[in-house]
């Protein structure tokens, strides 16, 4: 099928999509965004979050069928003129270390604070359990959020 | 301080990992894994792969994809898949499907029929300890049995009777996996008999260099990608089947491939960390000084013996003072996934059998577990002539003591439903560094450029090469850029063994002053900006006497492009001077529920002793992510491997690893000390270091919250319900 | 992945009919159980019928409770103020189920509808009679630290996943269902069955039937879910108990008791409720209580040290939660 989705605020198609692969796959492979990235394709460890029509979902188990006509939000798109000031208090705190888990730490980040811009600290690690950090830099990583929680 | 040179692309989703980049008519590949663990494959039926949508090619032992075994001094022999019909593993690679997209492949993979002769698997590390064969010798080629007795005492057994206080213990570790969050993945694009692979590992010159002889190709025909690493953690030091298959199947099909491992995939066809079984006999006189010290351990290994968990020569061999030593390595060969280094190989489980006896020794004793620790520090390994060369764990423990309130532990501690209970343990990693190459070069526009092979798998490598760069130039950090993860650029050799720092740093203190001497050359030289005169370099600058000029200034005006130099070391004459370590130690307060029992990191603390800090922000998230390693080891991860040799939990929805809701407030302080006796820029690593007595100090703070010793990790709640 | 059609249908009548025409097809909701069974090769529709858009998004008031549209997301029901003030054990249930991310995609409808995450039931390779009646059970005698203790068979000792379906068994829940032949309703607790000999059929839904909506009553007492799992979140529950207790000058009036973990279904505690229902919220009660439900639980033995644990943690996890609904500091 042609796929038909706005994209980071673009209007995008894709042709030949079959229904059944991931939204992950057209993104990373049909759309040339690869920011998004497959770390367990089983919804496990949040690296492949994306906005889906505003709400963070796991691309890897959105079937690209059911994103058509839907507005998605990848981590190409997170930055406007400058980084978004998530982005900039992950860059201000380090707290990036091999990266791979990166780009889903800060959708779901900018998530929460969108919800809640003054969470706790129990509140930050409880709202990011969805995204595994295998060099776990858990705490630089709740860093950030507060200091982007504070900048924002 | 400067920030991590990485952090704007991965913040931003501009780094290009291997599998980031989709040449035009990329194909797709995805491998078939064995459903047995021991057998012979007698029969693959593919036809109906062959005519399922898409599917360009099919790949099996009996129509294999030619590949030679790679041989390297640094990393032995590495398996190339496909070669014969021989299954020794559950989640063996037996087969290899390219398509045109990777669903298609996916799909047509699940239509394959595999035929086997299937063979009793041994896969019972238990069954296999009466059997248990020698391991090979160690690291620095002790052998696997080795005693250090003192004079006129017969056995370590006579020994350890004469002790006024005994430990007897047997510990357990599970079976791991690195789970770096970057699965295992290559795209390998041949033009002109050349291949380009864009592959994350930890070496891309080792890894080119393997594949051109599993190719049979010219090194130089080969370059290696890998500017941005998704985690390694010892899991990616070989070569992967994804790298081999990928590049051998482009080459026959004449198109790009892109291949990559499932998560599922990556728990058996890449490899892990030995599960152990660890015997602990600690003497001691009623002071608390060792008198004896035994260690025997078990590791599992592959089939055909490869990787041991070498737990005894990591831990016990080196770490405390004892007159009388005796330690044993032995392996137990079964048909589990490849088995090969992980974060801290032996330090890390062997220390878990180690400190957790020393503290079990402190509570015969009744005596504090740092005093304990202190008491029996060691300035030499037991036997051994060269002492540390910089050691400063007993300031470690008290400065970690104070700040961390182990004063404290003595109240009765509980806090609403849950129990609270304190626990420590030493850390040591020995410091090593490898061979290794960097090139310099100064440029007319006053940058300059730091480049090597190695690999920044996380670590903060690349930020650290600009800032050593810059140093030895004594210009800006910012004048810098690094470049790495290019097999093309002078070898780096492995980021591995958390030698990285310490083998970059030591090549950059000599390849700065050849490229300045090469500079002062262009200035003075014919044509050059200060012919014939004397001339200083300082702070990017060349001074004559009453003028300067930048480099770039002199370069322009001498109408170069560059002047570059490498620098060269490699670990040498210090090496028979002194031993050398890091030291750490380790501090943690859980919390039991005391009706349910789920145990609960709620504090940590770590002080280390690692050399010179080089970056505070790298440093101090490589030393937490490894104490948070510590927690996962402790309380979480273990790869159970069933009856039948599969797998029970390869994946991450059971396959467990602490998500951000398990993680307390993590401290870490240096005390700092540069070990110039061991590299000239004094830094030691510190990317294993961090994750070694953590499960220890944890078992340690289970039994004091709980009176309840577990010697065996993961600790599970069923262990505390009694 | 096999390959299949896919339908997005503009009515949920329309997709009805199409799922009901069709044995080999399939509702596709939230996604986050199927597509994943799709890419495992353990689910194989021929036909996909994306009803994401075809059921209510709405929780409406009905008269004592609300009405939840089987298209609400797990997120938008755990953050509904009427659900957090009157049904708190319902909204704790859905925020210690899955990830944010996963609770954004999961719907009211297909939550309770997901299946075993028993790993012989997701290995294609693996013995398993829910997946292909009559191959066996590989799980028997296997890692079975997270299998039933309580009503498993012979053919099947799985357990339900579901934190969401444990607080909706302990409450009033009527299930609004469409078929071909029209609507009904069957009470929540009517709609899981334990496995029996044909553990392939999880629910008593009809082939083509659709969940549209889920109405729960608002019930009198304290409330209180309580998960133990092996991570601190993000993991399936060894075992969980929801509970609400209407305790009166000290006297139980009612208990609403459901436990997960355990067993095929989410599981009501009857036994446990009957137990209290008329007599002190004390200790000893409670404790009478666990040990009723149970007296019934048999472990499963495994190579992986087995389930036995779970019997006492049940006893132990049913106190402490019931410990949390009455009005008084825990010890």
């Amino acid at each position: 099928m042609r796929i038909e989705l706005t994209v980071n605020g673009v209007a995008r198609e894709a042709d030949d999509v079959w229904e059944g692969e991931s939204l992950l796959y057209a993104l990373r492979e049909r759309l040339g965004l690869p920011g998004s990235k497959n770390a367990c394709e089983q919804g496990e460890c949040g690296s492949c979050t994306v906005y889906l029509d505003g709400a963070p979902v796991c691309a890897c188990l959105v079937a690209a069928g059911q994103a058509q006509g839907r507005e998605v939000t990848t981590v190409e798109g997170l930055a406007g003129d400058g980084l978004d000031p998530v982005q900039q208090a992950f860059v201000e705190k380090g707290a990036v270390q091999c990266g791979f888990c990166t780009p889903g730490f800060l959708m779901s980040t900018k998530d929460l604070l969108d919800r809640d811009p003054a969470p706790s600290d129990p509140e930050i690690r409880e709202a990011l359990a969805g995204n595994l950090c295998r060099c776990t830099g858990y705490e630089k990583i709740l860093d950030a959020v507060r200091t982007a929680a504070a900048n924002r | 301080m400067t920030m991590r040179t990485d952090a704007p692309l991965k913040t931003s989703g501009a780094a290009r990992y291997g599998l980031d980049v989709t040449p035009p008519g990329t194909v797709y590949g995805y491998v078939v894994t064995s459903t047995i663990a021991h057998g012979e494959i007698t029969a693959m039926d593919v036809a109906a792969v062959r005519a399922a949508p898409g599917v360009l090619a099919v790949y099996t032992p009996f129509d294999p994809l030619p590949l030679r075994t790679p041989m390297s001094p640094l990393l032995g022999e590495t398996w190339v898949p496909l070669q014969d019909t021989e299954v020794t593993y559950y989640g063996q690679p037996v087969g290899f499907v390219v398509a045109e997209t990777f669903e298609q492949a996916r799909d047509a993979a699940l239509l394959v029929e595999v035929t086997y002769d299937r063979r009793p698997a041994r896969t019972s590390l238990h069954a296999g300890l009466a059997d248990a064969l020698d391991a090979p010798p160690s690291l620095h080629g002790e052998p696997p049995t080795l005693q250090v007795l003192a004079d006129g005492v017969e056995s370590i057994e006579d020994a350890l009777a004469a002790s006024a206080v005994r430990v007897d213990a047997t510990y357990e570790t599970a079976t791991q996996n690195h789970a770096a969050m970057e699965p295992h993945s290559a795209v390998a694009v041949w033009e002109d008999g050349r291949l380009t692979l864009y592959s994350g590992t930890q070496g891309s010159d080792l890894q080119a260099a393997q594949l051109a002889q599993a190719l049979d190709v010219e090194p130089a025909r080969v370059r290696a990608l890998n500017p941005f690493v998704g985690g390694a953690f010892g899991g990616k030091g070989h070569a992967g089947v994804s790298a081999f298959l990928g590049a051998a199947a482009a080459r026959d099909l004449g198109r790009p491939v892109k291949a990559a491992l499932t998560r599922e995939q990556v728990f058996t066809a890449t490899a892990t960390r030995p599960a152990t079984v660890q015997r602990l006999r600690i003497g001691a006189d009623a002071d608390g000084r060792l008198t004896a010290l035994a260690h025997d351990s078990w590791s599992s290994t592959t089939a055909t013996p490869s990787f041991v968990e070498p737990t005894s020569h990591g831990t016990s061999r080196e770490w405390y003072t004892t007159p009388n030593l005796a330690i044993t390595q032995k392996m137990v060969p079964l048909h589990v996934p490849p088995t090969t280094f992980m974060r801290a190989p032996g330090e890390a489980p062997g220390s878990f059998a180690l400190e957790s006896a020393m503290d079990e020794l402190a509570v015969a004793l009744g005596m504090d577990p740092v005093e304990l620790r202190l008491r029996n520090s060691s300035i030499a390994p037991p036997g051994r002539d060269l002492q540390w060369s910089s050691k400063h764990l007993d300031e470690c423990f008290t400065l970690g003591a104070q700040r961390f309130g182990w004063a404290q532990r003595h109240r009765r501690r509980v806090d609403r439903d849950w129990l609270v209970g304190y626990g420590t343990a030493t850390a040591m990693f020995p410091a090593l560094r490898f061979p290794c190459a960097v090139r310099i070069t100064l440029r007319p526009d006053d940058t300059a450029e730091v480049a090597t092979s190695g690999a920044d798998p996380g670590t903060g490598l690349r930020t650290v090469l600009s800032l050593f760069g810059a140093e030895a130039l004594a210009i800006p950090p910012e004048r810098v850029e690094a470049a790495l993860g290019d097999s093309t650029l002078p070898p780096g050799g492995m980021s591995g063994g958390s030698t990285a720092t310490a083998s970059v740093g030591s090549a950059i203190a000599v390849g700065a002053p050849a490229v300045i001497d090469a500079l002062v050359a262009v200035a003075t030289g014919p044509g050059g900006l200060f012919e014939g005169r004397e001339v200083a370099y300082a702070d990017g600058r060349v001074f004559a006497e009453g003028d300067s000029a930048t480099f770039g200034e002199v370069l322009r005006a001498a109408g170069r492009d560059e002047v570059t130099a490498i620098g060269t070391s490699a670990p040498g004459e210090e090496m028979t001077k002194h031993s050398f370590s890091s030291f750490g130690a380790q501090f943690c307060e859980v919390r039991v529920h005391r009706w349910t029992r789920e145990v609960r990191m709620s504090r940590m603390l770590g002080v280390f002793d690692a050399g010179r800090i080089v970056h505070e922000q790298a440093a101090r998230s490589q030393i937490m992510g490894g104490m948070i390693w510590g927690v996962s080891a402790a309380l979480h991860e273990g790869l159970e491997i069933e009856e039948s040799g599969r797998p029970a939990n390869g994946d991450f929805a059971s396959y467990l690893i602490p998500v951000n809701a398990d993680i307390p407030t993590v401290d870490v302080e240096f005390v700092r000390y540069p070990d110039t006796l061991h590299n000239p820029v004094g830094a030691r690593g510190l990317g294993e270091i961090s994750v070694v007595g953590v499960a220890a100090a944890i078992a340690n703070a289970v039994y004091d919250a709980t009176g309840i010793r577990v010697r065996r990790i993961p600790i599970v709640l069923e262990d505390l319900l009694e | 992945m096999r390959p299949f059609a896919y339908d997005r249908p503009d009515t949920a009548a329309a997709a009805v009919a199409a799922v009901a025409d069709r044995p080999d097809a399939a509702f596709l909701g939230g996604g986050t159980n199927l597509v994943d069974h799709l890419r495992l090769g353990i689910a194989d529709p021929g036909l996909l019928v994306d009803v994401t858009s075809l059921t209510s998004t709405e929780i409406v008031d009905i008269d004592g409770g609300l009405r939840i549209g089987a298209g609400v997301t797990n997120a938008d029901l755990a953050a509904d103020p009427r659900v957090r003030a009157r049904l708190p054990v319902l909204a704790a249930a859905l925020l210690s189920g899955a990830s944010g991310q996963l609770r954004n995609m999961a719907t009211t409808g297909g939550n309770p509808l997901q299946r075993t995450r028993c790993p012989y039931f997701q290995d294609p390779a693996s013995a398993c009679n829910k997946r292909v009646p009559g191959s066996g059970c590989a799980a028997i005698g296997g890692a079975t630290r997270n299998h039933a203790i309580l009503g498993a068979s012979e053919h099947c000792i799985a357990t339900h996943p579901s934190d969401m379906a444990v607080a909706l068994a302990a409450l009033d829940t009527q299930v609004r269902i469409l078929g071909p032949d029209g609507g009904r309703t069957l009470a929540f607790t009517d709609l899981h069955r334990l496995p029996g000999d044909t553990p392939e059929q999880d629910t008593e839904l009809a082939h083509g039937e659709l969940i549209t909506a889920i109405d729960v009553s608002y019930p009198r007492g304290r409330h209180a879910y309580r998960k133990v799992r092996d991570r601190a979140s993000y993991a399936f529950a060894l075992v969980s108990v929801a509970a609400v207790l209407d305790v009166v000058d000290g006297t139980v009036l009612d208990a609403r008791i459901a436990l997960g973990g355990v067993a095929h279904t989410p599981w009501r505690a009857v036994r446990a409720e009957d137990t209290l229902r008329g007599g002190p919220a004390t200790e000893e009660a409670f404790a009478a209580a666990a040990e009723a439900e149970l007296a019934d639980a048999r472990p499963q033995p495994g190579f992986d040290g087995g389930n036995a644990f779970k019997i006492p943690l049940a006893r132990r996890t049913l106190t402490a939660t019931l410990r949390q609904t009455t009005p008084r500091e825990t010890a």
